[in-house]
């Protein structure tokens, strides 16, 4: 191109400007004109050239890109999307069987009669939980003595009982617990169902079990339909839903720690140990009501259990001297205001890992100025336990030392002993107040809309139907928190798409679906226990993946930085390549047009 | 020898007779039954030759073995969970903020030698582990420790902020880990939880002295917590725990006959009380306290010199210390009667015993609350027992590029009697330990290591009898030296000093403010030789006191030297960014200029350039001509320029602010 004869400087301005005025030089033909036109081809080397720099760019960022990539493992953001959705869509269905014997009421009722009209007042009477439903199937058995009336007549479930084992002359008894092995003995199949007794004659009771199964005695003149009102309530009320109220403890709320486990801090607080001190036998009592009950719920969490005696800890707010109790009135408005959290030093555990749950239960002994203390309820009434709970924090129990005197025996320094007597009442009061932070009721009487029922307590603090209750629960806000956990990394994993994930994370992730898949299908197939444990190792993996100290750290690694790095390089370096690649293709594009005219002229001169 | 070997065997057997008729009680307490949990409270009071004033808060918390540990009484959860978790045999952290003068606080008595600590953070603990799960024990210690106590302890985590010392640090054995934060402050965030291990908080019994100002005011404050495991972990039972804390202050006691400003009483020692150092008062004891008192110690220099006073005044000291009126005499007076007279059993070292004034806090209430005031009526000038060598160090040479540390030990004066006693013994060495930890990016020289002795250089094998260095690698672990110096009793000065470059360090690793230096720990030297103790007659086995049997304990005689300062190269932390910035320049520069080189049509250039001095006006001299017209007024010649130009130029121009503009919406498309 070097050798282009007539062509000026690339800046056109300057060849339009001259155009006009330039002299015209001496040439042998006459009417071409250097300006407008050239003979020979323009040349490609140049354009070539600066071209070839620019694709070696373009062609370069791909693997500059590449390198200052960070590592991302690629999380399966599908189907965390798709758990999500699945547990949204409602396919978390817990297979229940409930089973219906009716005895003593001759062959007048039909046993399809019977199902049918059960079933409608459960689907009345089922409210439709956003978060978990149940799949229930319900078989009716109609007891004649010699033989039974069945329906559906080929139900697998109803197949244990066998029939005229149970007579209108076992409930006769006044003794409950006797009643309750009996029917254990005789629905205590294999079968994980559901049973529930409806005997005629006899005084009326409704009593629901330690176990599965609950027994209605009703009297000889009462009609079937008032019974199977009162079955389908407890069917649904207190076997579905263990026997809570809808609106006292939001149903998700399980005081459970992400890796399942619960600790159990007791505190014993002596508001001012200069009046009196008191301690206690907690080994003991550890040993005679905790374990059976910490046994008790294995399957649910597992339990720890630890104590401490404080001093000088006094209540945040004050109460006041009723003369008509003689004795200080607490009101239920100012309870916000007893835990004194500036004096309390209740602590969390060390021995407990960093997501245990701490439950504190605290004795709270006051000082001789405001003896005895008595909580009172918002209607007026004296507080029978003295206690409060504090969901997913604990409980605090008030105890009165007795007498209440500053007796001249009482010398400071002195320890004294809570009686072994109160403290186990205090206990029964902490395991009923443990019940209520699981959202169980702590009053031994479901009092439904048809009637009440006699709810019989266990030893170990927990029927076996309240901890399938739970477990299934269990199951359910495990797994719904372990999509909520995925769904919030994957959202926060795609907003920064610059943030380091190591592949440690997106193993955890991995494994947590895996686990909560599990869960799903253990669920749907009716393994309580095992479907709890997989759903609670898949929500504490997805804990584990979202709390990883690598996305904690700093070590996010910005654009702006990249581009600060980078621009003082590329940013003059680009614009000389692209800049150059364009004059060079504008002149080819000139210069060749020029030939083109000089080529036509060409033409028609010859 | 022989003489010094005497006394100490002496000393021993009483020593074993104390302890015998401890464990008597503690056998006796057994058969009664279970063993409780315990708690004492003490304080030791201690007038300093410098006017100052000692006080020392010492609480101890015992657990017993048992097989149940989750359930406590009195004893901190807290703690034995960290006993339990960590399997702690033996640890003690302490937040100091000031230095222990050892010349005129002394370096000899057991206060010193286990409450004087170097400034910051130091924690050591032992493990009763295996070696190889050590490290991640001490790990996970030091982050549940600094979540305990406010503190940053977890910074001690890095292999290269702890060591593991084999034998010149006191409770030598294998599975020890020591670690120092020395600049870390020490204020009231790490009181309170300090505060909350102990059963009645700073709510009643001694504790309620603890006013913080007060404390904070003071020329030095330790903080210290010890804790020992003891007994049988493996055997089922959890073990046994005793918790010690201890809270030293030194405090300038503000006289109030100070504006008085008498020429005589200027020397006199100022007056103080309880009230008027802390400006509180002991209302009746923590009801939970086995038992509560309140010591006033007159150590032995102070009692030599009071001997002396009365010896002008005619009469006998002997008859004096005797009698229980002591304790309002011609040269002081106390506020308060005291309960128990202590006079140390003829002590080994000196002919003097120190006095110790016991006060129970027990017998006062909240209307008759506790003040322990202190009145000297004449001047008394004395001096504290000093360790036998006083430790001092410093850095040596300029530059950022290499220095030296040197450890001088000079000979105090109140040692003399020790070597006059053996200045016979022809073989009569002293026996200074010294242990050192440098951070990795102080290289040091183990060779270049010297040693004088009376400003002689001295061969190093004559003096140093054992020698345990574990080299600084880069960034993972410190140096560590150990010595065994044996130096004759008559030596008045000895000095040891080392070699060491400076490191640098990734730019990473600086700290925030890098340009205040960086700290070298204190060294420690001991005298294993030496042992602090103080063996008090009359001590009453049934009122069993923690504080003095600590005193009658055999420590070992040690000081801390100062923290060292470092000033490291530190870098230009922009430079990073500038150096890309100006390569990138460079290069894009060299980039540009060879693309256009390339592209460069040297034929047709020339012929424009000749054409342009054809036309022979550029467009800036026509804009000046233009210019110069009008500002002579006159009507210059319609240029030559032409509208297709103009407009061509502005077409460009256009471009580029289109470019520009695009390059900026993409900007902030990429960033919405």
């Amino acid at each position: 191109m070097a050798e282009i004869s007539e062509a000026h400087d690339s800046d056109s301005s300057k060849l339009h400007e001259s155009g006009s005025e330039a002299p015209p030089r001496p040439d042998s033909e006459p009417d071409f004109d250097p300006k407008l036109m050239r003979k020979t081809k323009p040349g490609l080397k140049r354009l070539f050239l600066t071209f070839s720099v620019l694709f070696s760019f373009l062609l370069g960022f791909p693997f500059l890109w590449k390198s200052v990539e960070i590592y991302r493992s690629p999380l399966p953001f599908r189907e965390i999307d798709s758990l999500s959705t699945q547990l949204r869509s409602d396919n978390l269905h817990f297979p229940l069987h409930f089973h219906a014997l009716f005895v003593g009421f001759g062959p007048d009722p039909d046993p399809d009669q019977l199902r049918r009209s059960i079933l409608s007042e459960i689907t009345k009477l089922t409210s439709q939980n956003p978060k978990c439903s149940n799949n229930y199937t319900l078989s009716v058995t109609v007891d004649l003595g010699s033989r039974c009336l069945r329906s559906p007549t080929s139900s697998p479930h109803s197949s244990s009982y066998q029939c005229g084992s149970i007579s209108a002359t076992d409930f006769v008894q006044n003794d409950d617990v006797a009643v309750d092995e009996r029917l254990a003995s005789v629905f205590g199949g294999k079968t994980k169902e559901y049973s529930v007794a409806v005997v005629k004659g006899g005084s009326e009771r409704a009593v629901v079990g330690k176990h599965r199964h609950a027994w209605m005695v009703v009297g000889d003149g009462s009609e079937v339909e008032v019974a199977v009102v009162k079955v389908a309530e407890l069917l649904v009320k207190v076997f579905i839903n263990g026997g809570r109220d809808e609106g006292s403890i939001r149903n998700e709320f399980m005081p459970v720690g992400a890796d399942g486990k619960i600790v159990l801090s007791f505190n014993l607080l002596n508001a001012d140990p200069l009046d009196w001190v008191y301690d206690w036998d907690f080994e003991k009592i550890d040993d005679t009501l905790l374990a059976p009950m910490i046994e008790a719920l294995a399957p649910v969490a597992n339990i720890s259990v630890e104590s401490q005696v404080l001093y000088h800890t006094p209540k945040a707010s004050f109460s006041y001297w009723n003369q008509k109790l003689e004795s200080y009135v607490f009101s239920t408005k100012d309870l916000p205001f007893f835990v004194n959290s500036n004096e309390w030093h209740l602590d969390t555990s060390i021995a407990a890992g960093g997501r245990s749950k701490i439950l504190q239960f605290a004795v709270y002994v006051p000082s001789a100025k405001e003896c005895p203390l008595l909580l009172q309820l918002p209607n007026g009434e004296i507080s029978k336990t003295n206690g409060f709970i504090s969901p997913m924090w604990g409980g605090v129990i008030v105890w009165n030392p007795r007498g209440c005197l500053k007796d001249s025996e009482f010398e400071p320094g002195a320890k004294n002993i809570i009686p072994i007597q109160d403290l186990e009442n205090m206990f029964e009061v902490f395991i009923g107040q443990f019940r209520q932070l699981f959202g169980f009721k702590s009053v031994n009487v479901y009092a439904g809309a048809s009637g009440d029922w006699d709810l019989l307590p266990s030893e170990r603090g927990f029927t076996k139907w309240e901890l399938e209750v739970l477990s299934r629960q269990q199951t359910c806000f495990n797994l719904h928190s372990c999509a909520t956990t995925l769904g919030s990394l994957s959202r926060l994993v795609q907003s920064l798409p610059r943030m380091i994930i190591m592949d440690e994370i997106g193993k955890q992730v991995k494994f947590s679906l895996e686990a909560a898949k599990l869960a799903l299908s253990n669920a749907s197939s009716g393994v309580y226990e095992s479907s709890a444990a997989s759903s609670s190792q898949a929500r504490s993996l997805a804990e584990d993946a979202f709390f990883h100290p690598s996305i904690m750290s700093v070590s996010y690694y910005s654009f702006e930085h990249c581009f600060a790095v980078y621009s003082p390089f590329f940013l003059p370096v680009s614009m000389h390549v692209v800049l150059a690649a364009l004059r060079e293709f504008r002149r080819y594009k000139q210069e060749k047009a020029k030939y083109l005219v000089w080529k036509a002229k060409a033409n028609t001169a010859s | 020898m022989a003489l010094l070997r005497r006394p100490l065997l002496v000393l021993l057997l009483v020593v074993t007779h104390q302890f015998l008729q401890l464990w008597i009680v503690f056998g006796s307490v057994n058969e009664e039954g279970q063993k409780q949990e315990e708690f004492f409270e003490e304080l030791l009071l201690k007038p300093l030759p410098d006017r100052k004033l000692l006080t020392h808060f010492h609480f101890q918390s015992s657990a017993p073995p048992s097989s149940n540990g989750r359930h406590h009484h009195l004893f901190p959860k807290a703690i034995s969970q960290l006993v339990q978790k960590f399997r702690v045999k033996e640890m003690e952290l302490s937040f100091t903020q000031g230095r222990w003068n050892y010349e005129s606080w002394g370096g000899f008595d057991s206060i010193p030698s286990s409450n004087a600590k170097p400034p910051g953070v130091e924690l050591w603990a032992v493990f009763d582990v295996p070696q190889h799960l050590i490290d991640a024990l001490w790990k996970n210690l030091t982050h549940t420790l600094s979540g305990l106590f406010c503190a940053s302890i977890n910074f001690l985590e890095s292999s290269t902020a702890y060591s593991a010392p084999e034998w010149s640090f006191p409770p030598a054995s294998g599975n020890l880990r020591y670690g120092t934060l020395p600049r870390e402050a020490v204020c009231t965030e790490n009181l309170t939880p300090w505060l909350k291990l102990l059963p009645c908080r700073d709510k009643a019994g001694i504790s309620m002295l603890l006013d913080r100002p007060s404390i904070y005011r003071g020329f030095y404050h330790s903080q210290r917590l010890h804790l020992t495991s003891t007994g049988s972990g493996s055997e089922g039972l959890d073990p046994g725990i005793i918790l010690e804390q201890t809270l030293t202050v030194v405090l300038l006691p503000n006289s109030q006959r100070a504006s008085l400003a008498r020429a005589s009483e200027k020397h006199i020692q100022p007056s103080w009380s309880l009230r008027s150092i802390f400006g509180k008062e002991v209302s009746g004891k923590c009801v939970l306290a086995e038992n509560s008192n309140v010591y006033l110690l007159l150590d032995r220099g102070l009692v030599a010199e009071l001997k002396q006073l009365h010896k002008e005044d005619e009469e006998s000291a002997e008859k004096v210390l005797a009698s229980e009126n002591y304790w309002t005499n011609p040269i002081f007076e106390l506020s308060a009667k005291p309960d128990r007279i202590f006079i140390e059993e003829s002590s080994l070292l000196s002919k003097n015993s120190s006095i110790l004034y016991k006060f129970e806090v027990e017998k006062y209430s909240e209307s008759e609350p506790f003040d322990l005031g202190l009145t000297w009526k004449i001047p008394v000038v004395w001096l504290c027992q000093q360790a036998p060598l006083h430790a001092s160090r410093f850095l040596m040479g300029s530059g950022n590029e290499r220095g030296a540390i040197a450890i001088s030990l000079k000979s105090t004066q109140s040692c003399e009697g020790f070597t006059g006693a053996n200045f016979d013994d022809e073989r009569c060495e002293l026996r200074v330990d010294v242990f050192q930890v440098v951070p990795w990016y102080v290289k040091v020289y183990f060779h270049s290591l010297q040693v004088f002795v009376d400003q002689q250089p001295k061969a190093v094998s004559d003096i140093i009898e054992k020698i345990h260095v574990s080299p600084s690698k880069d960034k993972v672990s410190p140096g560590v030296m150990e010595l065994v110096l044996k130096l004759p009793c008559s030596v008045s000065s000895a000095a040891l000093t080392i070699e060491f470059d400076k490191g640098f360090l990734h730019i990473d690793e600086y700290p925030p403010d890098a340009n205040q230096g960086f700290d070298i720990p204190s060294a420690i030297v001991s005298f294993p030789n030496f042992h602090a103790s103080m063996v008090f007659l009359e001590n009453d086995s049934l009122n069993k006191s923690p504080l003095l049997s600590k005193f009658q304990e055999k420590s070992p005689v040690m000081s801390y030297t100062e923290v060292l300062l470092v000033p490291l190269t530190t870098p230009d932390f922009s430079m990073p960014y500038n150096v890309i910035t100006i390569t990138c320049t460079v290069f894009a520069l060299y980039f540009g200029s060879l693309l256009n080189a390339l592209r460069r049509r040297v034929a047709e250039e020339e012929r424009f350039l000749k054409d342009k001095a054809a036309k022979k006006s550029g467009r800036l001299p026509l804009l000046l001509s233009k210019l110069s017209a009008k500002l002579r007024g006159r009507h210059s010649e319609p240029p030559h320029s032409t509208p297709g130009s103009s407009s061509l130029v502005n077409s460009k121009l256009v471009f580029k602010v289109i470019l520009v503009a695009g390059l900026a919406v993409c900007w902030q498309y990429y960033f919405s």
